[in-house]
């Protein structure tokens, strides 16, 4: 970790998300408005009372930024969470059992990727309705396939290791080797892929929002808010540009950060990521 | 070579079958059907049971999921996607334009993003480690951070607000002839190619550089060969190969982003379709749309598979 804060990008990213998060876990209390009430009348200019203005139904656009990146983040860290538990139990079980069950695992991570991301959330929402859990599942899934990649590469490198086999002379069972041996050996590159899933997600998430395909109204969110305030580019643009700014800071933040742990770790980030 | 193509073929059919199962049963494994959805709590009380019974019928909604998925499957050897569930239209004409005016985007992009990634990556890799290449590397991280909606929509502030030289959204309509369709999309090109610049760049840039660092590059240096030479007649075909392996996921990530900037700019392709498609839940729409985006995809990584075994004897067995 200090080691990673020695870097200044990796500061600067670490910083990012930090500020984010704070002020999203802090936006109930220091909103000035509630972000869902109509206040006044509508696309009020910035000003004293509302620094970003109103937006098209009367709401503070300064209180629904500070909202904004709740709910998106929440998604994207659990399905963050989701990629990497998941991904690391299906990559580190193909590794140590090889053979069929590596295959169909290693044929269907081929199959998801050739799913447009968009596409593969659209089939989900079409089918499960459009709700912040059935978001979560999809998101992780997709997140899932990359991680299943990595932590199978290095299951196979870790299966050559002698305490591996040791445990297996000592008839311990798949399960209690795949997780007392092989999964605190890839810890390390599960942090990093935590962070590279988690800012994919978001990415993803904002970009569902956007298209009307992710979190639904009235809940504040920055890719709601972009596509709200698209057509009042020209006469109210901080009401587009805020959000977007903050979308972009966060994710850019989470993606410094990431490679800066990857750096510090001896990782290679780059490896990661896409999809 | 003919025997590869051919497998490699096979393979690609059985990954598609296996696909449109998964598209199918992920749209229509819950019994809340899509007629529930396209009538709103109010027209589903008011009515008759009868009627409703008939509507489902007409729909196929009364049968077992199996039946219906051996009727998909059927449907889809006889290319026919079905019936949209408002206005009945056949599925394949309601996508056939919009797909069309998609696949010209993603194509144009393609063309105009790999040159200049290609000759991005190599000017970062022939100066791994300097300024260049940290300048390279520093503006593919912001450039793959930053969403496709929010570079299409400071595209649309710089170049339609305050300096006005490009229309902010499309005033071609969907049958326009796609000559006319690109030339009013000049931004929406512009999003997409900055998006895939940044992930190709930084594909390339990394294989390059692990090329570069192989031994027989070093015996080429060795022998006195400029650099140069070596990176553009050793190292670039070299790698091109794990490029290509990417291919697929290029690929998927180019269909993403076109849907995303289509949106921005309200271009007629597929994007708005399939937004419009999964909020009324027009589930052939959706399944027809998916489906051809992973033919798309598919077909994209056969090629690129075939690339790989033209340029790597080794893969040929």
């Amino acid at each position: 970790m200090r080691a990673a804060l020695r870097r200044p990008a990796a500061l600067l990213g670490g910083l990012l998300v930090v500020v984010h998060l704070v002020v999203a876990i802090a936006a109930p209390w220091i909103a000035p408005f509630a972000p869902t009430s109509l206040l006044d009348a509508p696309l009020e200019p910035p000003g004293a009372t509302y620094w970003l203005g109103t937006d098209d139904l009367g709401r503070d656009a300064f209180s629904r930024l500070l909202w904004g990146g709740r709910v998106a983040m929440l998604v994207a860290f659990a399905a963050g969470a989701v990629a990497v538990l998941g991904g690391a139990l299906l990559g580190l079980a193909a590794a140590y059992r090889r053979g069929g069950f590596d295959d169909v695992v290693m044929r269907l991570v081929e199959m998801k990727l050739a799913v447009p991301t968009i596409l593969f959330v659209a089939i989900f929402v079409t089918g499960f309705g459009q709700s912040v859990p059935v978001l979560i599942v999809a998101v992780g899934i997709i997140q899932m396939m990359g991680v299943v990649r990595t932590s199978r590469a290095a299951g196979i490198v870790l299966m050559e290791q002698g305490y591996v086999r040791a445990a297996q002379l000592n008839g311990e069972s798949g399960l209690i080797i795949i997780l007392r041996e092989l999964l605190p050996n890839v810890a390390d590159l599960l942090a990093v892929e935590f962070a590279l899933r988690a800012s994919s997600a978001l990415l993803l998430v904002s970009a569902l929002s956007f298209l009307g395909l992710g979190i639904s109204p009235p809940t504040p969110d920055w890719g709601l808010m972009v596509e709200d305030g698209m057509a009042l580019l020209e006469s109210e643009p901080a009401l587009v540009l805020a959000p977007a700014l903050c979308i972009s800071t966060l994710v850019l933040g989470m993606n410094l950060a990431a490679e800066g742990l990857a750096d510090a770790l001896g990782l290679d980030a780059a490896r990661g990521g896409g999809g | 070579m003919i025997a590869l193509i051919l497998r490699r073929g096979a393979l690609s059919l059985v990954t598609l079958f296996l696909l449109a199962s998964f598209i199918f049963f992920a749209t229509e494994v819950l019994p809340g059907d899509a007629l529930d959805v396209s009538l709103s709590a109010d027209e589903i009380a008011n009515m008759p049971a009868e009627v409703m019974a008939r509507r489902k019928a007409e729909l196929g909604l009364d049968r077992p999921i199996l039946e219906r998925y051996w009727g998909f499957l059927g449907g889809l050897l006889r290319f026919d996607l079905g019936r949209t569930i408002i206005t009945r239209a056949p599925v394949g004409e309601i996508i056939a334009m919009p797909l069309r005016n998609s696949v010209a985007l993603a194509g144009v992009t393609l063309l105009l993003a790999l040159p200049v990634a290609l000759a991005i990556a190599m000017a970062a890799a022939q100066a791994k480690g300097r300024a260049v290449d940290n300048a390279v590397s520093g503006a593919a991280i912001i450039g793959y951070s930053i969403p496709e909606f929010v570079t299409g929509l400071l595209l649309i502030a710089v170049f339609a607000v305050w300096w006005p030289l490009f229309p902010a959204t499309i005033t071609a309509s969907t049958n326009d002839p796609l000559g006319v369709l690109l030339a009013a999309a000049p931004l929406a090109i512009a999003t997409t190619i900055i998006g895939s610049v940044a992930y190709l760049g930084r594909i390339l840039r990394v294989g390059l550089i692990e090329v570069m660092a192989a031994d027989f590059v070093e015996r080429l240096h060795l022998s006195g060969i400029p650099r140069w030479r070596i990176i553009w007649l050793h190292a670039l075909p070299a790698a091109m190969i794990p490029g290509l392996s990417a291919a697929a996921l290029y690929a998927a990530s180019l269909v993403s982003g076109v849907v995303v900037v289509e949106m921005v700019f309200a271009y007629p392709g597929i994007g708005a379709e399939l937004v419009r498609a999964v909020t009324r839940r027009e589930v052939h729409v959706v399944q027809a749309i998916a489906l051809a985006a992973a033919i798309c995809v598919v077909l994209f990584n056969l090629l690129a598979d075939l690339g790989i075994a033209a340029l790597d004897p080794r893969t040929r067995r």
